[in-house]
Parts: structure tokens; sequence; C-alpha cells
């Protein structure tokens, strides 16, 4: 397969008209209003396409979250207005033009994330005209106007313009759009005053300047979106919350350990934002983030702290990686029992993009054990013992056979709860062995498939598309470019954001039916 | 707009505890051309539940009226009279491209049209029959609201949703167009706020004309700028600048609909927050009892939670999850938690019923005797995902729309002529055929 993407063509993609999810509107309020009441907590939930709730193409606007749009900038305006957010000049009574404009010009481009036009803004400006009419005071216009801009569609959707009617040439992106892809795949949010004078400048179309600009959104709290909706995503570490672990079997497991694990993962996945780790270290990196209770839970040495530290896994191999992680090994597991299945589903998705098929209809489910003390990996055997089934299960159950000493709520266990010993030994179809999770992370670490499976899930969240068969060599040129950059995370986010699939936007193909 | 329920010019009666609103007052009846009180409307509330039902012990043994209740219609017993239970209707449509079961039939749960497979790009399935209803009432402009969304469950935000097929399929059972899902809204007392947003207390018609002027001059504005943007986008940013045009459309409407005297109605207290998956659906009941008793809208739609929903019910006594029960392999432990899910589905069908039963309105009748409820789910067995026999209870007379009290057995006719006669009998005029397979009326119902 060698050489098969050297001439191959790439084309950028195309993105759809951009609405901002809920996360994306939280953080864009709260940087451009200071208002971090998370108004759209109430919105209803932003449907997720390619394991990612920012695709365009899915997120949707209806009328009732329009409504919702509606009231929210109604109550943002009035707060903000309350806290002096727009006291920058004092509305003159007798000829408030000069300051409302000011107000108006200086929020519809901070909201709108570009230079605006003047007639824009004269058109804002009517508000004014129209509280005067009605005996208002000019504030009541400028409120309007302001609440106006909140819900404009250039406030709720990501704008970027088409390329001329006609054309089949990729558009490259204006500085501003590519500000505001920056600043949503770093921050969530809207790019911050640097970031706009740089593209005011015009400096974003400069390689070096946009590293430089890379560099300091990772630094900056706000890169914790990252953690927070992409590796919340990616890693799904936010279907924690409505995880539950039977309470009988599993009593052990309790609010507190779900939230130091939900912490656990934030904090070590947070290290590879600004820490010298190559990113495929996720698989094994030999350090964690516990407080006593997750690390007494763990079996690791309390690190003597009601708050999280972080620790070495010396001695403690079994906890290095993602996988050592309580978060991943229970919103894999069933309520009452481990599942290999969706444990090796997991792998083959979110790191190797290699999904098995859907079993076929009518496939029975796991049976019930023939003996009390058969282990999972024996029923697992009688189950795949089916034709259909064994193609698919060769390649799931080994790699979740492997985590078999994580019980369904993450703790390590020599004993299946029927007291059998466990059997965490797996064997793959090209005849590698796996006995244990160790075993797993050395294979999965020499997969090729490796990088570029990360590269496809970050470059999907990076532009808000989902990525497909031609998209492949693409995939391949950023994660081999990363690679060789360092590998670390910010080498994978300076590979994607100097893609053209990221500074360019595709022209509109025929429409298929 | 403060979160903080106003009650506007409507008369202030408060409830007491419970969410209870007044009887529909005579003035609040739709007017006909010389402004007298017309006839109470037929109003359709539809109830979706995932995964299927274990259908032998749901499908009563005897058709007609002397049909017995089953163990899992029990709790139904006080509205026995009240049921249409129908089997044998078939959506063909909803078989999936090879897998997606779930998620297919639930995009074609109300739609009876052929979901697209996709993970994302191009989602298509056809229109929901609760939206051509409220198109109707839209155009019509028969209630402040054209329908009513609500859910309780938002959806878990991660991987991928059923086989290749997007997950808006899974988490949407109305669907504006075909692209378009309708979101549905999880949270009661937000739905309550909406429900009766809009009003200041004390407010005079000028406060009220000149709310409305600006709230449309708001509208206007950005209309505007959706137009002028018009001009610099593509053919497929222009289906999401669509969706903008249509929701800017449908607010301007409540924006409008501020001052009808007709909102004559209290709301009671608001609905208590819980997310206690019995409460909540209880509290959602609630709210479309309350909508259509005030008439704000005819026509509601609940999803008790996501297609292929895998919950685990401990209240109930049980471990495993509902998707993974419902691949029940013929295993007796896994009929009987089946059973013991279904039943809890429907004990809170039977809360609608009962409370929709105990509502008098103008013309004497029950707010039940004047509605349709519509219960089924996507799926008749779920082991076996088949989509030929389904689960199906219609409740209440809808005015005259349904004979209840029986047990109708079809002969896999189309569920499609189910929508066609329901909207029909919701006054949708030349509607005769619907979604991929509808044909006409299904017969044999009053």
């Amino acid at each position: 397969m060698a050489g098969e993407c050297e001439n191959a063509p790439q084309t950028p993609g195309r993105v759809t008209l951009h609405r901002l999810n809920r996360a994306e509107y939280n953080a864009t309020v709260r940087d451009l209003l200071g208002d971090t009441t998370q108004p759209a907590k109430d919105f209803p939930i932003d449907d997720h396409g390619y394991g990612f709730d920012n695709i365009a193409d899915v997120l949707s606007l209806s009328p009732l979250l329009m409504e919702k749009y509606s009231t929210a900038a109604e109550r943002l305006v009035n707060d903000a207005w309350t806290r002096g957010a727009f006291n920058s000049c004092a509305l003159d009574p007798l000829n408030p033009a000069p300051c409302a404009h000011e107000i108006l010009s200086n929020f519809a481009r901070r909201a709108w994330r570009r230079p605006v036009q003047q007639e824009e803004v004269d058109k804002l400006m009517t508000f004014v005209n129209l509280a005067s009419q009605h005996a208002d005071p000019p504030e009541v216009g400028v409120r309007l106007a302001l609440r106006s801009v909140l819900v404009s569609p250039h406030f709720l959707f990501r704008v970027e313009k088409n390329a001329p009617p006609g054309s089949t040439e990729p558009y490259t992106l204006d500085n501003f759009e590519l500000a505001s892809r920056l600043s949503y795949f770093l921050w969530s949010s809207m790019p911050d005053d640097a970031l706009f004078a740089a593209a005011e400048a015009g400096k974003l179309s400069d390689p070096a300047e946009v590293e430089a600009q890379v560099r300091r959104m990772l630094a900056d709290p706000k890169a914790r979106a990252l953690v927070e909706n992409f590796a919340g995503q990616w890693l799904f570490t936010r279907a924690l919350g409505t995880a539950v672990p039977d309470g009988t079997l599993y009593g052990a497991f309790n609010e507190e350990l779900r939230a130091a694990m939900r912490t656990e993962t934030e904090l070590f996945f947070a290290e590879f934002i600004s820490g010298d780790h190559k990113l495929k270290d996720l698989i094994d990196a030999p350090f964690t983030y516990v407080n006593d209770q997750l690390a007494a839970y763990y079996g690791l040495p309390l690190p003597g702290s009601p708050t999280h530290k972080r620790v070495e896994l010396t001695g403690h191999p079994e906890r290095s990686g993602i996988f050592g992680k309580g978060s991943l090994l229970i919103v894999t597991s069933n309520p009452d029992r481990t599942s290999p299945v969706q444990r090796g589903v997991w792998v083959l998705e979110q790191l190797l993009c290699s999904a098995p098929p859907p079993p076929p209809p009518d496939v029975e489910n796991l049976p019930p054990p023939i003996t009390p003390d058969m282990t999972m990996k024996e029923r697992m055997a009688l189950h795949r013992s089916a034709p259909a089934c064994q193609g698919c299960h060769r390649l799931m159950d080994p790699l979740g056979l492997a985590m078999e000493n994580f019980d369904p709520i993450g703790r390590w266990r020599l004993q299946e709860v029927s007291g059998a010993p466990v059997d965490a030994t797996g064997d793959l179809p090209d005849g590698a062995i796996l006995a244990g999770v160790r075993d797993m992370q050395s294979y999965l670490k020499k997969d090729p498939k490796l990088t570029n499976c990360i590269t496809e899930h970050m470059l999907t969240y990076a532009t808000g598309r989902g990525l497909s068969e031609a998209d492949h060599c693409a995939v391949k040129d950023v994660a081999d470019k990363a690679e060789a950059r360092g590998g670390r995370l910010v080498d994978y986010i300076l590979s994607i954001v100097s893609s053209s699939h990221f500074t360019q936007r595709g022209a509109e193909e025929e429409q298929t039916p | 707009m403060s979160k903080k329920f106003r009650l506007s010019r409507r008369t202030v009666l408060r409830g007491t505890g419970a969410l209870m609103a007044l009887p529909l007052l005579e003035q609040m009846l739709p007017r006909n051309a010389h402004g007298a009180p017309g006839t109470v409307p037929r109003r359709l509330a539809v109830f979706y539940t995932p995964n299927g039902i274990h259908m032998q012990k749901w499908t009563p043994t005897i058709e007609g009226p002397a049909w017995e209740l089953t163990p899992t219609l029990e709790p139904l017993a006080a509205v026995k009279n009240d049921l249409l239970v129908v089997t044998g209707l078939a959506n063909q449509p909803a078989f999936p491209d090879g897998d997606g079961h779930h998620a297919a039939a639930t995009g074609a749960f109300l739609s009876c049209a052929k979901v697209y497979k996709t993970e994302g790009n191009n989602l298509r399935v056809g229109i929901s029959m609760d939206q051509v209803i409220a198109n109707h009432m839209t155009a019509t402009r028969a209630t402040r609201y054209g329908s009513m969304e609500l859910g309780i469950d938002a959806g878990r935000g991660i991987g991928n949703c059923d086989s290749g097929y997007a997950c808006p399929y899974a988490n949407n059972i109305a669907w504006s167009g075909p692209r378009t899902p309708v979101a549905k809204e999880t949270n009661a007392q937000a739905a309550f706020n909406r429900l009766f947003a809009g009003g200041i207390p004390g407010e005079t018609q000028a406060q009220i004309e000149k709310r409305r002027a600006y709230g449309k001059s708001i509208i206007d504005v950005v209309r505007d700028d959706a137009t002028a943007l018009k001009g610099q986008l593509g053919t497929s940013d222009l289906q999401k600048l669509d969706e903008y045009f249509t929701s800017v459309r449908e607010l301007e409407k409540q924006v409008e609909d501020v001052s009808v005297p007709s909102m004559t109605c209290a709301s009671g207290a608001a609905p208590i927050v819980s997310e206690d998956p019995t409460a909540k659906t209880k509290a959602m009941m609630d709210l479309i009892i309350l909508a259509f008793q005030c008439d704000l809208t005819r026509v509601a739609t609940f999803m008790l939670a996501n297609a292929r929903a895998n919950k685990v019910y401990p209240f109930l006594g049980l471990s495993g999850a509902h998707h993974t029960y419902s691949h029940h392999q013929k295993s007796q432990s896994n009929y009987k938690a089946l059973a013991t899910i279904d039943k809890w589905e429907v004990t809170l069908l039977q809360y609608l019923l009962e409370r929709m039963k105990s509502v008098i309105e103008v013309n004497g009748l029950s707010l039940l005797d004047n509605s349709m409820v519509y219960f089924s789910s996507e799926i008749g067995d779920g082991d076996s995902h088949n989509h030929v026999n389904l689960p199906i209870i219609l409740a209440g007379r809808g005015g005259g729309a349904l004979t209840p009290g029986r047990h109708i057995v079809y002969q896999q006719d189309p569920l499609a002529n189910l929508y066609i006669y329901l909207m029909q009998a919701m006054g949708v005029p030349n509607v005769t055929t619907f979604g991929d397979d509808g044909t006409g009326p299904l017969p044999g119902l009053v």
C-alpha cells in the first residue's frame, strides 16, 4: 500500500454552515459578555454524528431552539447591561448616536467575529429611533439592537463564504474565518482580542504566526474545552455521568468515585495538551492523577490528599494509559458484567478506526454460563461458535478480553464474580496472543493505524464534518507530518491547522440525490 | 425574560399543589366567523416508548369488544372502555438497510418513510404526521403552538447511535421536513415556562403593542441578515439557512400572538423538577394535559427514551438494561424483565389517560373523550427487530373519531393508513396518502 497516497488528489472537503452547539454557545457568551451562567444548558440537546456533537451537517435549528435563543438573548443583554458591560461610553439622551454607534459596532464586530459593514451598523442604529418613536430612552433601542445581534445568523452560525459561483476550486478561508476555525477548535469559543488582531493584520496567512497562536491558545485555560469536548467524546468520558453499575453487585462504586474518575481522565488528558508527551503514549503513559479515595480503590499508594495529585505508576503498570482509567472501563461495561465486546469495539472504533460491521440480525446475546464457574472467555467462545459471528468476534473479543482483569467498575481483579479465575488472554487473527492489558497496549502502539485513527477523530472534531474514504490520504498526510514534528498533541494540532482540510473550503459538488 | 414564570393578562387562579388547569372555558374555544364559540377541539397525543414490547404478555387473545386485559395492560383497567388495542399493523418503511433497526424505525415511527442511512451528511426522512397536523394548525392559526415535542432523555452524547444511522434518527420522532428533526424539550420546567411565556402582569394594551412592535422589528432585522447571507452561500448551506427562516417565522408567530385575548387559562404551579423517570414522565404528561386544556396546542409528542435506549431501571428491581433485555433470546428471565418494564410504561400511560378522563370540558365530556392518545413503539418484538406487528393503543374517543372498548386485529395493513385516519380526524384537508406506503384512512376505528 506504500505510495498509494503519493499522487492522490486531495480536496479539502466542505463544511456546511455551522450552528454553534451548546458548549460553543456557552463559551462564546462567556467570552463575549462575561456571562458564566451557561444559558445553553437549557437548550435542546445537540444531536451528534461521527462521534461528536459539533458536526455541522447534524446541527439543526428548530423553532424551539430559536425561541430559546431569543429568550436567552434578551436575558443576556439585560444582565450584561446591568453589570455595566456596555459602559465604554455614556448615552447622551439628546445625542445618543455617537455612543450607540460605538457600542453597537464594537459588539457586532466581536459577536459576528469579523469586521462589520457601515450599513450593518446603520441597520442596528434604527432600533434607537424605533425606541424614541415609542417614547422610550435610547438605551432601550440599543438593547434591542444588542438582542438582534445575538439572534442574527451571523452570531448563531459560523459563516464561511462560498467559493465564487461556478468555481470548482477550493476556496481559501479569509483570516477571520480561519481565526474562528482555530478558536472553535481549541477553545470551543470565539477568537479573543489577540487572535482577532492577528486576523485583522492579515497575519494568519503566515504559518509561523498560526503556530505561535496555537501555542498561545493551548496554554490558555480555555483549552480545557479540548478536554471536555474533544476528549470527553473521543474517550467516552462524557458517558460516565449516566453509567449505572448494578448496585447489588457493584455497590463499591459511588458518586465520589464517579467524580474522581472523571477528574482523573480530564487531568490525564490535559497533561497531553500542556506536557511533552507523545500523543500515542495515551495508550500506556506511566502516570495518573488520583486522590486518596481513588488511589485506595485502584490499589495504589495513597497520595495523602483529598484532591487529585499526579502520581507515577511505578509498580502498577496496569493503571498506565487510558485503559487503566475507571471512567473508560465503566462506560464500556454492562451494569452487571464486563463486556469484552464493548471494550473491544471501543478499541477498534476509537483507536484503530476499524469498526467491525454490526452483528447480523437475530444474533444471540451472550449465553448464560453453563456451569457456574465458566469464565467470561469461555462464554464468549461459546457465543461466537456461530459461523456468522466469528469473523468480527475474532477481532473484537481478544482486545476486550485482554481487559478482563478490570471489573465493570474499574477495579483490578483476579477472579470473576462467579469465583472463576480471570482469563485475560486473547488470540488475534494475525496470530498474536495478548495476555492482559500490557500486551494489548504494546500491540496497539505498534499498529500503524493508531496515529491515523487519532488523526481522523481529531480532524473530524476540528473541522466539524464527517470524514470519508476520500479523506484517507489527507488523514495519513496529517498524521505523518505530526509524527515527523515530534508526535505530541500540539504537533497533531499544528499539522491539522496547516492542512488544506482546515485552511480551505471545497467548492460545492453536485448534490447527491 | 426572567426564568420565573409570570402570569400575564390571564385570570390568576393558582392550582393546588400539582399542576392543574381550569377546564377549557367557553371564551377560550376557537371562534367561528361570527365570533361565537365553536366546538371543543380534537387533540392528539403521541406516546413513544423504545425497544418494543414483550408481545405475548401484551396482546389480548380475544378480538372485538369482548377482549380482556392482559398482564401488561392490566394497569389500564379503569380506562379499559376508553381503549382501542390495535394489533397487526405493519410499518414496512421502518426496515433498515442492513442493521440499525432502532434508529431507522424511530425515524420512520411517525413518518412511515424509509430513512436514508447516513452518519450525518444528507439526513433524510419524511415529514412526521404530527408535523403535518402542526402545519395545518399553524396555517389556520388555530393555536399558539403548532405542536409540542417532549421527552425525558436528552441523549448520551457519545459514540455512534445505531449501525450507521445518525443520532437525530434515534433521538427524534418529530420531523418538520425530510432533513429537519424537531428538537424535543426534556426539561419540564422549561416546557412549562415556554407554554406560558410572553406576558407581564399588569401590562396595558399599549405596552403589549410596544413589546410586540419591538419583537417584530428584531425579527425583521435578523431576517434581513439571513436574506442578505443567501447570496454568499452554497446550496448545502442554504438548507441550514432554511431552518433559520422557518424558525424565525415560528418565532414571529409567538411574538404576534403575545396579545391574543383567548389566552385565558390559569397555569397552576410549575412542575417539580426531578430526575426520577416516573416523576419526570408524569410532569410531562401534566404539561400535555395543561396545553390541551388551555388550547395552546392540539398535538403533542412524547418520547419516553431515545431509540435503542439501554437504561437501567433499578426502581423496578431490575439490574440489567432495557435494550439488552429486549434481545430476550426467549429467556424467561428476560421476558419477565421486559414485561416489568412494559408494565411500568403502561402505568405511565394510565396516569395520562386517567387524568385526561378526570378533566371535564365545556361540552360536558372529558378531555379524554375529546382527544386521541396514541401509544406505540418502533418495534414489536425486540429480539427479532420486527416492525410488522406493532404494539398499539389508541385511547379516547377523539370527539367521535374513535370507538374504543375493542381489540382490533389487522392483517399487516400499513401503519401509515392509521396516520392518514388520525390526520383526517384532526382536520388536515386533502390527506389521502402518506409516507411510503399509506394509501388511505385505516377502516374500522369508528
